[in-house]
């Protein structure tokens, strides 16, 4: 088992920081300009667009409870060596703290040293970091404001 | 039995301001009481001299000594907890702090464990620094503070 948690409290409500997670408007800004294809309905298909029209990763919505909780089969699809890995999960939970939400984003597969989840454990931090900006700024971080160069 | 673990935590948190301003951030209590739970922080941040956390009520509950010091860039602090009911083994809190470009920081905080801890502690050392670190990060982007209700101690009786 591999296996990323990335806990970041934000000062916002479940509701917005439900649709930072999920709308497009949002997703370009902070998620390196990246979009979500996806009914957000139980058993629906799922993609990550990059901005060049690839399909970054997909998968299928395994359970969703707006605002509150998401689970998404998750499987890279533009890099052979990650794609070959198969199917990762990746858990979304919003919980309200106080004046606060903690997001929690668990991101995990069935394999040890998977190369998929050693990459979403340098990726996460940054995106999560910028979506709080996002979201308590009005700003996201120019780190991750365009897809990286070479990718 | 109690489970007992050397295994090391890490935060990464990336934040639009400046390494001197993180680093001020992390080693004034001008900063600390708005982000770290109300504590002040005592220590002239050279390398060798000794450190404190005190809480709001007066009492010290976390010291140690300045291992390594590099402003702005790097930051190692031993962490010995007083929370009063038993002596803890003492681990190793790391900062480092890097430019990454366009006016943003990455934060990397790493909490190392030299002698087993129970696993119990480790646990609360991963809820504590998500709260601590995104309250910093809330308040040199925003100049306000995040205000995440305190938790409370585990081991506060007998005392």
């Amino acid at each position: 088992m591999s296996r990323f948690v990335h806990v970041i409290y934000i000062r916002t409500t479940p509701e917005k920081l439900w649709d930072a997670l999920t709308k497009p408007e949002f997703t370009r800004a902070y998620w390196c300009a990246t979009w979500q294809e996806c009914d957000w309905e139980a058993g629906s298909a799922w993609r990550l667009m990059i901005p060049d029209g690839r399909i970054g990763d997909s998968g299928e919505v395994v359970e969703i409870d707006r605002p509150r909780r998401l689970v998404l089969t998750w499987r890279n699809e533009f890099l052979p060596e990650l794609r070959a890995e198969g199917y990762s999960r990746a858990t979304f939970e919003i919980e309200q703290v106080g004046d606060t939400v903690k997001l929690t984003v668990t991101h995990e597969m069935d394999r040890d040293d998977s190369k998929l989840i050693d990459g979403v454990s340098n990726g996460w931090p940054a995106i999560l970091s910028s979506l709080k900006s996002l979201l308590e700024t009005g700003t996201a971080l120019a780190v991750t404001s365009r897809w990286p160069d070479n990718v | 039995m109690t489970e007992m673990t050397t295994e090391s935590t890490v935060y990464v948190t990336y934040i639009a301001t400046t390494p001197e301003r993180l680093w001020a951030a992390l080693t004034s209590s001008e900063f600390t009481t708005r982000y770290f739970f109300g504590r002040t922080v005592e220590s002239d941040w050279k390398t060798g001299s000794p450190w404190l956390l005190r809480m709001p009520n007066g009492r010290v509950d976390v010291k140690g000594e300045v291992r390594e010091s590099d402003p702005p860039r790097k930051l190692v602090v031993s962490w010995n907890i007083d929370w009063g009911a038993e002596k803890l083994p003492e681990a190793v809190v790391s900062y480092e702090i890097e430019t990454v470009g366009g006016g943003v920081v990455r934060l990397t905080m790493t909490e190392s464990h030299p002698t087993p801890i129970p696993a119990a502690l480790l646990e609360g050392g991963r809820k504590g620094w998500p709260m601590i670190l995104s309250g910093l990060k809330t308040l040199l982007e925003t100049g306000k503070p995040l205000g995440i209700p305190v938790p409370q101690p585990p081991k506060e009786r007998g005392k």
